[in-house]
């Protein structure tokens, strides 16, 4: 999952965060892994999984917390969310409770990350339609509101699953571009990798020392 | 970064659920909630002290509070494995399995104990044969210098 060449020039931070149940661990999976876990038992506090992705020809290595969503894990998965450079907010289309709770998710997040924290909503288990609770429209209206982007995926099917996080990451490069993230800043949630473009880095990179997560 | 046990508590977020703990204790009465948050944290420090604390809080607790046994479990596998008692880590891995084989958080982790014990064994070895050479070039400069005289 982490082996391989560090061949990537930016690292960025991300969680995940959302009710119990909502599936956020099997998108975290499908994401890294490209398969499904059937059978996915409750977290224990957190999950961490990375993968180099590309986007505008630069390698960009995700680091992914994956935060439990039971509630007795919650006061200290708060801290991870401090120097995240996106956060991918999770419920579920056939429970309307884990869809209503998403107010309490954003006041959370918009209090612990800064204002440059791409926030993606993510309505998950789309293959179930049927049994939807909530509608797309209502959804998006919520996210339209609020300035959040969002999608409807399937973390069984892998359905819109790599699009979110490639949005995201997308989402967050162009804030990169345009200045409004500033990399100096302590928890930016993104650290710069000093190589050329396409040249591996002679050293592996320093992250431990400097990492705000 | 790469694996949850890498990762380190922030000394801001320690204190914080330590002064909670702190509190309840010096009340009298400590909350399953506080203590298992200030040991989750303790397991995560860089001091090996705090995380011997921090298994002694979590033993407690698996002791004390059924309800969170498979979350002390983990935490004990991972507080154990950051201070290198590999043995111990995994044999808490071992009775998690026993009881959810399957869970793939805690056969990542068991990987990365694995992985660890592997790559210090190896540099115990790449340790020891460095020593070897040291000693074969002392021997051979001793001989080299009594070949001289």
């Amino acid at each position: 999952m982490t082996s391989g060449p560090y061949n990537y020039s930016y690292i960025f931070k991300y969680i995940i965060i959302g009710d119990m149940g909502v599936g956020k661990s099997c998108l975290l999976h499908q994401f890294t892994e490209k398969k499904f876990m059937a059978d996915c038992p409750h977290t224990i506090g957190v999950e961490f999984g990375t993968r180099i992705i590309e986007v505008a020809g630069q390698k960009i290595k995700l680091q992914i917390w994956d935060t439990a969503g039971q509630e007795r894990f919650r006061a200290v998965t708060r801290s991870y969310y401090r120097g995240a450079a996106g956060a991918l907010m999770v419920y579920d289309i056939t429970r309307r409770s884990t869809y209503n709770h998403l107010s309490s998710w954003l006041t959370d997040t918009r209090n612990l990350t800064n204002p440059s924290t791409v926030i993606f909503l993510i309505g998950n288990k789309s293959d179930l339609d049927g049994q939807r609770d909530v509608t797309y429209e209502e959804a998006k209206q919520f996210a339209d509101e609020n300035g959040l982007m969002f999608v409807e995926a399937s973390a069984k099917t892998g359905q819109n699953v790599e699009e979110a996080f490639l949005e995201t990451a997308k989402k967050i490069y162009q804030s990169i571009q345009d200045g409004r993230l500033d990399l100096n800043a302590a928890e930016s949630g993104v650290q710069h990798k000093p190589a050329s473009p396409g040249r591996p880095l002679a050293a592996p990179p320093a992250s431990r020392d400097n990492c705000a997560c | 970064m790469d694996d949850v046990l890498d990762e380190v508590v922030s000394s801001e977020d320690l204190q914080k659920f330590e002064k909670v703990y702190h509190e309840q204790l010096h009340q009298g009465r400590v909350t399953h909630k506080a203590q298992f948050e200030y040991a989750w944290c303790l397991v995560r420090s860089k001091y090996a002290a705090d995380i011997r604390k921090g298994i002694l809080l979590l033993k407690d607790l698996f002791n004390t509070h059924a309800e969170g046994k498979r979350d002390y479990l983990f935490y004990l596998a991972i507080g154990n494995a950051r201070i290198k008692e590999y043995n111990k880590a995994l044999h808490y891995v071992k009775a998690f399995l026993d009881i959810e084989p399957a869970n793939q958080q805690v056969l990542v982790l068991e990987r990365q104990i694995n992985k660890r014990m592997e790559k210090e064994g190896l540099i115990g070895i790449a340790v020891a044969g460095g020593a070897v050479l040291a000693i074969g070039s002392l021997v051979g400069l001793g001989i080299a210098l009594a070949s001289k005289k």
